[in-house]
Order: C-alpha cells, then sequence, then structure tokens
C-alpha cells in the first residue's frame, strides 16, 4: 500500500519534470513578454513579473514606443526589426495559406490516382517523387537560387510558394495515398457503377470520407511552410516577402537585442500554429496513425 | 500469413497494388493527374541536381565571375581532404548520434508516460503538441535565451538549487555548447516522436499484456517480447528521419550558436552555407552539398533495406 503511494508519487513528480521540460520553455517566454527589459536583464533575472505589462505587444503592434520605454534603452535598429513583426506574419500567412491550398488540390488528385489506378510508369513516378525529397535543402539552394531569380521571382511571395509547394508535394502526396489507400472500395466502386467519372468519385464520394487525413495533410503542409527559414532566408530581402521567421531571427541573434520586444514578438508569431495544433489535434494524432502507427 | 504480415508492415513505405488498370480515357486520367506534381517536382529536383553538377565540377567563385574552367572532381577532393571537413564531419556525427540516441530514448520512455490513465498524462498529451507546432528557429531563439550566459533562467535555476556554483557561459564552452544544441533538437523533434510511439503503443492489444501479467511476466520482459516488436517498425522511421535530420540540422545552428564557438557546433550544412554565402565558392559549397546529399541518401537507402529485410523476417 505505502510502496504503491511511493510509486505514484513518484510518477506524478517524473511527470511534474516533464510538464516543466515542454512548457517551461514556452512559459518562460511568456513571462518575458509583460516584463520590461530592466527587469529582465538582472541577475537573476525576475521570474515572477513585479509589474506585469503589456507594453511590449503594444510597441510591436502600434510600432509606437509606450511611455514606459522612455528611460530604457533599446537595443538601437536591430530590436526595431522585431516591429515589423506584423507584416512578416502576413506574409507568413499568405505563403503558408497558398502553399497549403495548392498541394492539397494537386496532392489529392494524384495520390488518389497512385493509391487507386494502376499504369504504366506508376511506380516510377511515384519513387521518383517520394526521393526527390530526400536531398537536403541546403543540397540544392543555389540552384533554386537562379531559378527563382531567372523567373523573376526573388523578394516576392510566389517565390516561397511555388519552393515550398515544390518541397511538401512529396509529403503530402505520400501521406495522402497512404490514406487513400485504408478507404474501403465497395463506395467508391458504387458511384462508378452508377456512372460517375473518376474525378467525379473522388470529389463527391471520396473527399468527404477523407476529410479527416485531409486535415492532417492541410496541417503538416501549414506548418511546414509556416516554420521553414532556410529559403525564406535568402529567397527574400525586403519586409515585402520577409516571414516571421526571418524577422524574428534577425531580431534575436543579436547581442543588443531587447528581449522583452522580441518575446512578445514571438508570443505573436507561434500562438497561430499552437491554436492550429490544438484545433487540428484529432486530425493530426489519426494522421499520425495512420501514417505511422500500422 | 507471413506475406500478408511483412506487406502489412511495409505500408508506409510501398505503394500498394491498385484494383483497376484502366484503359483508354482513365488511363489519360492517371497522367493528367499526376502531372502537376511531377512538374512542380522535377523543376526542383531535375534541374538542380543537374546544376548542381555543374557548378561543382568547375571553378566559380563570386569573387572572380567570369572564369569558370572545368576542374571534375577536383572541388570534391579539395573538400574532402580539408581540416574542416573533417572537423564538421565529425562535429555532425557526434551531434547526429547523440540527437538519434536522445529522441529515440525520448519517444520511448515519454510515450509510456502519456499511455497512463491520469489527468496528468491527459493534459501532457495535449501539451506535448505544443513543442511539435512550434517552428523550429523559434524553438532555437527560446532555447538561447534560456541558456543565455549573463541573463539566462537557467542559469539561475541551476545556481539557486546549488546544482552549479556560479553563471556557466555555454556558449562559450565548446563541450557545453553542442549539448544546448541537442536539447533543444530532443526538445523539438522529441515531441514528435513521442507522439509516433504513443500511437502505436494504444494499437497494442490490451489482452496480451494481460495474458503476460498472469503468466507471472516482469514488467521489463512485456517491454521486451510485446511492446518492443510493435514499436520496432516505427522506431525504424524515426531512426531515418532523425539521422536525416540531424544530418542536415541547420537552423538551430544558424540562431544559437553561429557555429561557435571556434568551429564547435559547426555541422556539415552550416560549413556549406558558410562556404556558399560568406566564402562565396559556389563550387566547392555545391560539391560540400553533393557530399551532404550522397550521404543523406545513402543512409535512407541502408535503413529502407533493413526495413525489408525487417518486413520480411519478422
Amino acid at each position: 500500500m505505502i510502496r504503491q503511494r511511493l510509486i505514484d508519487a513518484g510518477m506524478t513528480a517524473v511527470g511534474l519534470v516533464l510538464a516543466l521540460f515542454i512548457l517551461g520553455p514556452i512559459l518562460w517566454m511568456l513571462d518575458s513578454s509583460v516584463q520590461l527589459d530592466r527587469d529582465l536583464f538582472t541577475v537573476p533575472p525576475r521570474v515572477i513579473p513585479q509589474q506585469p505589462t503589456l507594453d511590449n505587444y503594444r510597441y510591436v503592434i502600434t510600432r509606437t514606443p509606450p511611455k514606459s520605454y522612455e528611460r530604457v534603452t533599446m537595443g538601437g535598429r536591430v530590436s526595431g526589426e522585431a516591429l515589423s513583426i506584423l507584416p512578416a506574419l502576413r506574409n507568413s500567412f499568405i505563403v503558408a495559406s497558398s502553399v497549403t491550398a495548392v498541394v492539397l488540390a494537386v496532392g489529392a488528385v494524384a495520390a488518389y490516382t497512385y493509391a487507386r489506378l494502376q499504369f504504366a510508369g506508376r511506380d516510377l513516378t511515384y519513387a521518383f517523387i517520394l526521393t526527390s525529397r530526400l536531398i537536403p535543402a541546403i543540397s540544392v539552394a543555389i540552384p533554386v537560387f537562379v531559378i527563382i531569380d531567372r523567373l523573376g521571382l526573388l523578394d516576392s511571395h510566389l517565390a516561397l510558394i511555388v519552393v515550398y509547394v515544390a518541397f511538401i508535394l512529396p509529403f503530402t502526396i505520400w501521406f495522402l495515398t497512404q490514406y487513400f489507400g485504408y478507404l474501403p472500395r465497395d463506395i467508391e466502386e458504387a458511384a462508378l457503377l452508377d456512372g460517375c467519372t473518376r474525378f467525379g468519385t473522388l470529389r463527391r464520394v471520396v473527399v468527404p470520407i477523407v476529410a479527416p487525413g485531409l486535415a492532417a495533410a492541410a496541417a503538416f503542409a501549414f506548418m511546414g511552410a509556416y516554420s521553414e527559414f532556410l529559403y525564406a532566408l535568402f529567397l527574400t530581402r525586403t519586409i515585402a516577402a520577409k516571414t516571421a521567421p526571418v524577422v524574428l531571427v534577425a531580431t534575436a541573434i543579436n547581442f543588443d537585442v531587447s528581449f522583452a520586444l522580441a518575446s512578445a514578438a514571438l508570443i505573436l508569431t507561434i500562438v497561430p500554429p499552437i491554436i492550429f495544433a490544438l484545433v487540428f489535434r484529432k486530425f493530426i494524432t489519426r494522421g499520425m496513425l495512420v501514417g505511422f502507427g500500422r | 500469413m507471413a506475406r500478408a504480415n511483412s506487406r502489412q508492415r511495409l505500408g508506409p513505405l510501398i505503394l500498394g497494388r491498385a484494383t483497376a488498370r484502366p484503359r483508354g480515357r482513365l488511363q489519360w486520367y492517371a497522367y493528367l493527374s499526376i502531372l502537376p506534381a511531377l512538374c512542380f517536382v522535377a523543376l526542383f529536383a531535375v534541374y538542380p541536381v543537374a546544376f548542381s553538377v555543374r557548378l561543382a565540377t568547375h571553378r566559380y567563385v563570386l569573387t572572380d565571375p567570369h572564369n569558370h574552367p572545368f576542374e571534375g572532381l577536383r572541388n570534391v577532393a579539395e573538400v574532402l581532404g580539408s581540416y574542416y571537413f573533417r572537423r564538421a564531419g565529425l562535429t555532425t556525427l557526434t551531434f547526429t548520434a547523440s540527437v538519434v540516441a536522445s529522441v529515440l530514448a525520448f519517444g520511448v520512455t515519454v510515450s509510456h508516460y502519456l499511455n497512463r490513465p491520469g489527468r496528468l498524462a491527459g493534459f501532457l498529451r495535449v501539451a506535448i503538441l505544443l513543442p511539435w507546432a512550434i517552428p523550429v528557429v523559434m524553438a532555437g531563439i527560446i532555447w538561447k535565451w534560456i541558456f543565455n550566459g549573463n541573463y539566462g533562467v537557467l542559469n539561475a535555476l541551476l545556481v539557486s538549487l546549488g546544482l552549479i556554483p556560479s553563471y556557466v557561459s555555454w556558449f562559450g564552452n565548446p563541450i557545453l555548447a553542442p549539448l544546448t544544441l541537442v536539447i533543444a533538437h530532443v526538445w523539438k523533434w522529441g515531441p514528435l516522436a513521442a507522439i509516433m510511439c504513443l500511437a502505436t503503443l494504444q494499437a497494442v492489444p490490451r489482452d496480451l499484456y494481460e495474458s503476460a501479467h498472469i503468466d507471472g511476466g516482469s514488467g521489463w520482459a512485456a517491454f521486451r517480447y510485446i511492446t518492443l516488436p510493435f514499436l520496432r517498425p516505427t522506431l525504424l522511421i524515426l531512426l531515418i528521419l532523425e539521422t536525416v535530420g540531424g544530418f542536415v540540422t541547420f537552423d538551430l545552428v544558424y540562431v544559437m550558436t553561429g557555429g561557435g564557438p571556434g568551429d564547435a557546433t559547426s555541422l556539415l550544412s552550416w560549413f556549406a552555407y558558410a562556404e556558399i554565402f560568406r566564402f562565396l565558392d559556389l563550387g566547392k559549397g555545391a560539391a560540400l552539398a553533393f557530399i551532404i546529399a550522397a550521404v543523406t541518401l545513402g543512409l535512407s537507402l541502408v535503413y529502407v533495406r533493413l526495413l525489408r529485410l525487417e518486413a520480411l523476417y519478422s
């Protein structure tokens, strides 16, 4: 009895340590974002904010320094870059949602064919699409830059959209082919017998059943495009196309950064994907179950 | 039975048999439906690779823009023979081995915890999605701030717990700096491994454990003979993902350490980046990129083979 209690207590302790490891870093950022630099740059830093303030957020969003900032030394121009986080987030959203839409449309159609139809070159093209993803991103950085430059797309949303679609599509096709492969065929066959075309079957019968799989594929695609950094770094130059990761990294890796301001910008950037992940939680885990669990 | 089983296990990697063999119009539909996907992928796979071959076999230094003699494998040889390549290669191997081991261990142990009943485990099953959802460069920024030598919260915590006597310069120490990268990497990618393992664990039939328990098997025996065989395919996939992922790690290095101190965290992809974007030597950069691609492709093929053998013999 006592032994069981001890084990339970030990397990709770393990869980709490795990929770601290997982959530601690995020909570600390949240904590930093409601303090001012003068409280953060102390030894030891203030973990419990003395006067929690939304001034960092106010500054990042309105771009006019609140009163509390008057006597705080700012990290100069580099911290100033945190102020362009809103336009950068807008770019990130435009790019990530366009990529998601294209990848889903193109990927679902191709995946359905791979899962259901037999044709010459089927295995070969499938293998080609999948292996293309094994080429590390850094390995084709120069040629991709040249392609985008020749297309006249440098520093535009379209540049990032095209590149991300090419990089994410193989995963989407693989994932959806798996997913479609698990579907019962009887319903489709009934639809085909009733005179539906293949495409019509896909649209009217299959898509509604596979909506969870599509949602998971969409979540993966969105996250992938939203997070990408390397290509965003060298395909964009101005705030017309710079995405949130690029702007934040430019701000945060400098030594004299205003950490309060950077934390506020960072929180604004990670909130959307976190909400996304929590809302799509069921689909994502179920999607993983299909992809990896069986 | 064994065949069916192997096909099922290979599921994630190979294409099942399609039933329909279309003729005429349907055949056209098949090609038409994969055409857009093929075009996208080809534009960013075939052409870049061909272009890289050209770069790697010629002299392309941007500071000398009009002089591109053919040099054969000289770039590759020079990169392979250089001290920095060997250093970066060794660092990358150590880093990759550490993250593979840590992420797999994290995945297996944490998934067991998540699979427990109770509110805390239920809460953690949701919370564990957060690091996965956060972009990797953001994770890097967060951990850089935590490990900050002067104002970092980790130093403050460790000192107040009496674990270290004074503040440690995490990024200034050639042994600790790679460790910070590994920790940040595990924080970011361990959760995905745990979620995948959890999905597998939940597919293990309960009664297997019950009968093991009745037969007087220990917890370890149950893990060894019931859990592990079920987890094996998932672990192999994770092994591939993590090896390749560790090998091409770039974002965390860029954000957290910039390759330093000295070249302590200068991984191969960072080295390639520096060669291209700092020293503007496209030829050497492309040669290096090829070496990285060859290694990751080779590793993936070895693993896929392993997976197939695994599927055939289990």
